[in-house]
């Protein structure tokens, strides 16, 4: 009876997305701006090297967030 | 002729409610960006306006949930939608004039379902919808968006907490214009679709479609419009309470609270569930505040507004009610809901003329 009313399945993936798509595109912008910090930081201290590595990887994390809302907004306008 | 008086009204009235929601609403969905600096109100305001306006056009699921799962539309009139109506205006504009962030969502479904059981009893009410579909989900989402932001900002912190701080506030404030638009977006596509369910349960209950109609292409672009000009027009007053009142925010915070907000209304739209958006955001917000420090979130301010949201329901339902016995004093044909529209719009004149002689209610607090 109570499983009939609650919406079970629906419900937890609901909770599913929320969980994935609010924490993982928090910490993958979060990614991209400690790539912007380190690049800046390491470019100062004359490494240019590791510089970029964190730009490449900070940048990569925020095509990741880009992709995560292009994706999101596909689901919701197709169902 | 008489039910199509009432329905004209209904419309009227739904868009009118809608219009009011997001009036009611502006101040949750802009309050993070304009208290952490991210946005000026003005940019805020009309950016989110312009982003409910496209969120309404891209689900009808909850507007599906709402004409369908609520209340049993063989048996509604539009006279028992126009009176739901009412009651979850009268509750917005109560709950506006004394600034407490209430529920928009939750008035609509309570006063709708007042009505309802007021006029047929409480066979009218499809309690497996309103249970599954509304009171649920309504618990289940802010504790989900409380985590949600809890959790994230926890990583943020770990992830950006060596760099240095500037850097790191500029990159969360433009990132806050992205989540702040998926937040409107999010707001736009969940609360204007309950406007697009209620006048689909009037255009069906007055027989003008059939039982298991979708929402036609005019009622989503009037839906849409009505929520982004009462966006544009409003919410001053409850800014404050929501962006600096519960606690004060950081740029990071307020970016981990607007993505917790964002994700879980988006979410629950797709599965067709009739959030609050304001406790969501709400959650949210807390969520991210007490990752930081308990005691950065004043307890007693949310304490307060809990208390708003638990009233909304049994209050917008007593008002649906009462307005439907009101208007079945002048007979089942349009004199009653007629004479109660007037007075609505003479209690609505008179809230915003009092208003505007106190002066404005809130400034907006731009950090």
């Amino acid at each position: 009876m109570i499983a009939t009313i609650v919406h079970t399945d629906e419900l937890l993936q609901t909770i599913a997305a929320s969980l994935i798509a609010g924490i993982g595109v928090t910490f993958l912008f979060s990614v991209g701006i400690w790539g912007a910090g380190q690049f800046t930081e390491l470019s100062r201290s004359e490494r240019p090297v590791a510089a970029t590595a964190a730009a490449v990887v900070g940048s990569v994390a925020l095509l990741c967030v880009a992709a995560a809302l292009i994706i999101g907004i596909v689901v919701m306008t197709h169902k | 002729m008489n039910s199509d008086v009432i329905l004209v009204l209904v419309i009227a009235t739904a868009l009118a409610f809608d219009f009011t929601n997001g009036f009611h609403d502006t101040a949750n969905v802009v309050a993070t960006s304009i208290s952490t600096g991210a946005a000026r109100p003005q940019v805020a305001i009309g950016f989110a306006s312009l982003l409910n306006f496209v969120g309404a056009f891209i689900s009808i699921s909850v507007a599906a949930t709402v004409a369908k799962d609520v209340v049993d539309a063989e048996v509604i009139t539009p006279t028992i939608v126009f009176a739901g109506l009412i009651g979850a205006i009268t509750w917005n504009l109560i709950t506006w004039y004394f600034g407490l962030p209430s529920s928009s969502s939750h008035a609509l479904i309570g006063g709708v379902v007042g009505s309802a059981v007021a006029a047929v009893g409480f066979d009218a009410v499809i309690a497996e919808g309103v249970i599954g579909k509304v009171l649920i989900p309504a618990v289940v989402a802010p504790i989900l968006a409380f985590l949600v932001a809890g959790i994230a900002i926890g990583l943020s912190y770990r992830v950006v907490g060596r760099q240095r701080p500037g850097i790191v506030s500029r990159g969360y404030r433009y990132g806050q214009i992205v989540s702040g638009g998926l937040l409107a977006l999010a707001h736009g596509t969940n609360d204007a679709q309950k406007t697009m369910g209620i006048i689909t349960l009037a255009l069906i209950a007055n027989g003008t479609l059939g039982a298991e109609a979708d929402p036609p292409f005019w009622v989503i672009a009037s839906s849409a419009t009505a929520i982004a000009l009462g966006t544009y027009s409003g919410g001053w007053r409850i800014i404050k309470t929501t962006g600096t009142r519960i606690i004060k925010m950081d740029a990071a915070q307020g970016f981990s609270a607007q993505g917790a907000g964002a994700a879980v209304i988006l979410a629950s739209t797709h599965f067709g569930f009739p959030l609050s958006t304001t406790h969501v955001i709400n959650g949210g917000v807390m969520g991210s505040g007490a990752a930081k420090r308990l005691s950065a979130v004043r307890w007693g301010v949310a304490g307060n507004i809990m208390m708003a949201w638990l009233l909304t329901l049994p209050a917008a339902a007593a008002i649906g009610g009462l307005t439907y016995g009101f208007t079945r004093i002048f007979g089942t044909g349009a004199l009653g809901p007629i004479l109660v529209a007037l007075m609505g719009l003479s209690l609505i004149v008179a809230a915003f003329a009092r208003r505007a002689q106190s002066g404005a209610p809130v400034e907006a607090t731009g950090a």
